[in-house]
């Protein structure tokens, strides 16, 4: 696995471009951009369902997350980047792991939200409470992005001892 | 200035948030995810006066005005105490006073806003005039300055340490 994302960098030249002197960094700046889209659109979205900014309509309100979901497709591209630039640094760390997880879990509570609770959400009154379903849907959400945002910070604070990690 | 540095950096206060080991990463943390929220914040409520998802009202935007005062809390706490960590790394960094500068220049445009075709419901229904949606422009591309600025600190600081310029 490990060799094979780095030779897709290398052969891309993906890995030359990102360890140039303002390569990381930009590409850095951009993850940061889409995550701000994503928590600007999914999390509003998230806090409204929650009860926060009630009287927002959730039917108008929904078409902000869109634009969510192309954050979300910015920081897959740029996390790519990351990764086949420096596979080892990555696939062992354990901080890195649990954050594929927590996408994951976002991921099928998505699958789960449209579902069973978005339709209620749908033709729900402008000032209505969101159903529990929703509220608990929408907590999920938050708590995974929060927690991606925290183990996306601990991927670069600790570089991995390769002990740590449980499958290799 | 120097001098300030340095006796700032040799404070128990600045010293205990470099080596304690959990409050320079918490704090790290912290700005992360309140940049996030306020940069997510001014970003879709940009987007919103510039014509994105009509339905919702602009003055009901003013609704998450206590997420993005929370989150301003958080950012400016944690900025202060990394700032206090490593002093000389922002201060003698041009790039710190371009970030700060950026910040300062998007929280008046959306304060303008917030007054103008955000404050008042009764101009809902009408598209925001063209003034207003040249500053909402504007805001976008200050917090995209502000996101680059601010992770481009970390790359291009001189020093660590004021300590560091007297060897």
């Amino acid at each position: 696995m490990e060799d094979l994302l780095y030779s897709i960098g290398q052969k891309s030249g993906i890995y030359s471009f990102m360890h140039t002197s303002w390569g990381w960094p930009t590409v850095e700046s951009l993850h940061f951009l889409g995550l701000s889209l994503l928590i600007g659109c999914i999390g509003l979205w998230d806090l409204r369902l929650l009860g926060i900014a009630r009287g927002v309509p959730m039917d108008a309100l929904h078409r902000l997350v869109p634009w969510g979901v192309g954050g979300y497709a910015l920081n897959l591209c740029t996390g790519f980047l990351f990764l086949v630039s420096a596979p080892n640094q990555y696939l062992y760390n354990p901080a890195f792991q649990v954050k594929l997880s927590l996408m994951a879990i976002a991921g099928l509570n998505i699958l789960v939200f449209y579902r069973f609770a978005f339709r209620p959400v749908r033709a729900a009154a402008a000032g209505a409470p969101a159903p529990p379903g929703a509220r608990a849907a929408a907590a999920i959400s938050l708590a995974c992005w929060v927690g991606v945002i925290v183990c996306g910070r601990l991927i670069t604070y600790f570089r991995p001892p390769y002990h740590w990690c449980f499958w290799c | 200035m120097i001098d300030f540095l340095i006796w700032l950096e040799e404070t128990r206060s600045s010293t205990w948030m470099r080596e304690s080991g959990g409050a320079f990463f918490s704090s790290l943390v912290f700005h992360s995810i309140g940049m996030a929220f306020v940069a997510g914040i001014h970003v879709v409520t940009d987007l919103r006066i510039l014509g994105v998802a009509p339905g919702v009202p602009r003055s009901l935007m003013r609704r998450y005005l206590p997420v993005l005062w929370a989150s301003l809390v958080v950012v400016t706490l944690s900025g202060l105490a990394l700032l206090l960590a490593y002093p000389a790394k922002a201060l003698t960094n041009p790039v710190f006073y371009f970030k700060l500068a950026a910040i300062v220049a998007a929280l008046w445009i959306m304060r303008a806003l917030m007054r103008g075709v955000l404050g008042d419901s009764r101009r809902d229904p009408v598209p925001a005039p063209r003034r207003e949606r040249m500053l909402a422009a504007v805001s976008l591309v200050l917090w995209v300055a502000v996101i680059t600025s601010g992770r481009f600190l970390a790359y291009t600081a001189k020093v660590m340490l004021a300590s560091h310029l007297l060897y």
